[in-house]
């Protein structure tokens, strides 16, 4: 019930996005479609006459194969359609600068987005999380107050200052890594050794980056374990003979990750929108990368279908969070199974 | 004035009197802090006989749960505990647990000392099942899981609980009593020689506390645990404490069978300490509490360190700390006047003697709440 519950609201959400899309598309006045329009009407009164009706239609035609919306139409019909397209043709126009569908466009930069936001969160977290509990277990140590320092140096610098840092140093002054690209270009793709070195070492100053965007995590863990290990559980589970590790992980780790879980499921979210100005600084064509350079062509259909993308994301994300939370603390799990005292 | 309600009768008692199980030493517990060294255990000395009950009363900060935690040589960190806690095992040797390593430590503990802690609400893993914890402590001292589990269900049902029903439940799903129940469970589960209980019915209700005691009456005779329970709560323990020792300030300074400390209180404070019992059959219901405060234990006061409160204090008193004297057969007493605090403390008559007024014949009546 829950579950059902969650994606329903899940797929509500996405609904009042595209809506939000639609309306800045079509009804907003000078909006995308009548400025296209607008465009395509002044090509044929430059050519020295106004256009006909049956020009007029190809004009509406073209609207439409670009954004999905045929301004001819009463709005209501036009919103069913795009819904309609969008939902089960995943149908999002017509890129006007690249000339391809704009789904094609985004499901083929998406995978190398997905690519360092996955490398950059998995690292960031795991890295945090056994540097935040290892801050615990040695708490007022040198290392504690070392690395908490530092944390807070690295909450404070935003992380797009971080990755043109990176740049400068790695990049230009030593020369490790390439400024740019997400692949060798002397290289052929497949399944071979050139390639993947390739790809690893354009992928790794991004990647660092957004490691260090998702870094914050550690000092929160660290006050979670710290306030973990003070619990009566603990003690009890020390008495009763329970071994050293297995405390730090069954007892002190999992019930310190239950408050950090939500916002790293919900980072997750977060770093497909920082690629757009991480993707930007280092010039790596995915998913922020084209949206960027979409919006300085105008190209409208092309930011739209990215907006959509980038809820669908964000929504996956959270609600990806929410069902498995029931899985790893068993107290927000739907009571109606259960007695309760 | 209220023999006949003790569950133990003298004869058995006397063929206890000397099969010790616990020694504690000048045990002493301190904590360094910024102000100074914080002693909040001196040099407390005391022995537990094989199977008898021992109530060990105090107000809050007398001490009293750093003794508990002593005996099983688990006071918290940074705590520093020294002198002597001398187990003596049914068959072998004597050991003294606070010279022991980690390894023997955590052999011991739980196998042959159990602990109850005073946080039994938070004592369970909220990620855990109860059952899941019973499992992983006997995988821990390599017992056998379904011979283990089998009197862990045992342990359970004597509870009054149903073992599934708890077992495969999380700590968020039982009530209070129940948590308390089920880790009152989970600390016999290895079969201990003794158990000690740090106010294990706190942040219960009247009823439940009744009825754990209860239980606990019935657990203690059916596996011949030796108790060691430690409470702020005089009456409820008074029922099912063989002996009582008194904490004041850090100190132990009464101890005796439990008729002898109730019904000849010796030392000033414990007299006060009775007195204060509210007793509802009292029509005034007068509050009669103790004058002053109990020290600081960075600050202890010198000689006595009832004395700055004592109504019958001396010079005496304020130079020298008095040391334990027998006054009768098993009562010792730590005070230089207690023939004069007889006298000069009476005792408030106390109804029809309250100390076993409110009676547990009921263990079984609230066992299902």
């Amino acid at each position: 019930m829950y579950y059902a519950k969650r994606i329903g609201q899940s797929i509500l959400v996405f609904l009042i996005a595209v809506t939000v899309t639609f309306a800045l598309y079509r009804m907003l006045p000078f909006g995308p479609v009548e400025m296209l329009k607008i465009q395509l009407m002044q090509q044929f009164i430059e050519q020295g006459s106004s256009p006909t009706p049956e020009q007029m239609a190809k004009i509406n035609g073209m609207v439409q194969t670009y954004t999905g919306i045929d301004p001819s139409q009463p709005w209501y019909i036009s919103y069913y359609e795009y819904i309609r397209d969008i939902v089960l043709y995943q149908d999002f126009g017509r890129s006007i600068f690249k000339q391809e569908p704009v789904f094609t466009i985004l499901f083929k930069a998406m995978p190398w987005s997905i690519f360092i936001s996955i490398y950059g969160l998995a690292l960031g977290t795991t890295v945090s999380l056994l540097l935040g509990a290892g801050m615990a277990y040695t708490e007022g140590s040198r290392f504690d107050t070392g690395l908490t320092i530092f944390s807070i140096i690295n909450t404070t610098v935003p992380y797009y200052v971080v990755a043109i840092l990176t740049l400068i140093i790695f990049s230009f002054n030593l020369g490790w890594f390439p400024s740019g690209g997400r692949m060798d270009p002397a290289t052929t793709p497949g399944i071979n050794l050139p390639f993947i070195i390739g790809v690893v070492k354009h992928a790794a100053l991004p990647v660092f980056s957004s490691f260090i965007a998702g870094f914050g995590g550690a000092l929160a863990f660290r006050g979670n374990c710290i306030r973990e290990m003070g619990e009566g559980y603990i003690r009890v589970a020390q008495l009763r003979g329970i071994s050293k590790g297995r405390i730090a992980i069954r007892y002190v780790g999992r019930n310190a990750l239950l408050p950090v879980y939500t916002s790293i499921m919900m980072g997750l979210a977060g770093l497909f929108g920082s690629s757009i100005i991480l993707e930007t600084i280092f010039n790596y064509p995915a998913m922020g990368y084209v949206t960027f350079n979409a919006l300085l062509n105008r190209d409208y259909p092309l930011i739209m279908g990215a907006f959509i993308f980038f809820t669908a994301i964000t929504l996956l994300g959270i609600l990806v969070a929410d069902l498995t939370y029931g899985i790893i603390d068993p107290r927000v799990k739907g009571g109606s199974n259960r007695e309760a005292y | 004035m209220a023999a006949e309600t003790h569950s133990t009768n003298p004869a058995t008692m006397d063929t206890r009197q000397n099969d010790v199980i616990i020694e504690v030493r000048d045990a002493n517990v301190s904590f360094s802090m910024d102000r100074g060294e914080s002693r909040v255990l001196r040099d407390a000395n005391l022995t537990v006989q094989r199977g008898e009950v021992l109530g060990v009363v105090g107000e809050s900060g007398s001490g009293k749960s750093m003794l508990a935690s002593a005996m099983l040589n688990a006071v918290v960190h940074p705590g520093q505990v020294d002198g002597e806690v001398i187990y003596h095992p049914q068959n072998g040797d004597p050991v003294d647990i606070l010279s022991l390593s980690d390894k023997e430590l955590a052999k011991l503990r739980w196998n042959e000392i159990s602990f109850v802690i005073q946080a039994a609400q938070s004592a369970f893993n909220p990620t855990m099942t109860v059952g899941a914890h019973f499992e992983e402590t006997l995988r821990a001292h390599g017992e056998d899981r379904d011979a283990g589990m089998a009197h862990a269900r045992e342990l359970l049902s004597d509870l009054y609980l149903e073992p599934d029903r708890v077992l495969g439940s999380h700590p968020h799903e039982l009530s209070g009593g129940m948590k308390q129940r089920a880790l009152i469970a989970l600390s016999l589960v290895l079969k201990p020689e003794v158990l000690v209980m740090d106010e294990p019915t706190a942040a219960l209700d009247l009823l439940m506390q009744r009825s754990i005691i209860g239980m606990l009456e019935d657990l203690q005779e059916k596996y011949d645990l030796t108790m060691v329970f430690v409470t702020h709560d005089m009456p409820l323990v008074t029922d099912l404490a063989d002996r009582i020792g008194v904490m004041y300030a850090f100190e132990m300074i009464e101890i005796g069978s439990t008729d002898n400390v109730l019904d000849n209180p010796s030392h000033p404070y414990t007299r006060a300490l009775l007195n204060a019992v509210p007793n509802i059959s009292d029509r005034d219901m007068e509050i009669r509490g103790i004058e002053g405060r109990s020290p600081d234990p960075v600050n202890i006061p010198k000689g006595c360190t009832f004395n700055p409160r004592c109504p019958l204090a001396t010079k005496e008193c304020e130079v020298n700390d008095p040391d334990f004297r027998d006054i009768e057969n098993d009562h010792e007493v730590a005070c230089f006047h207690w023939e004069r605090a007889r006298e000069d403390i009476p005792l408030v008559a106390r109804g029809d003697d309250s100390h076993s007024e409110p009676s547990t014949d009921g263990n079984g009546s609230f066992g299902g709440l």
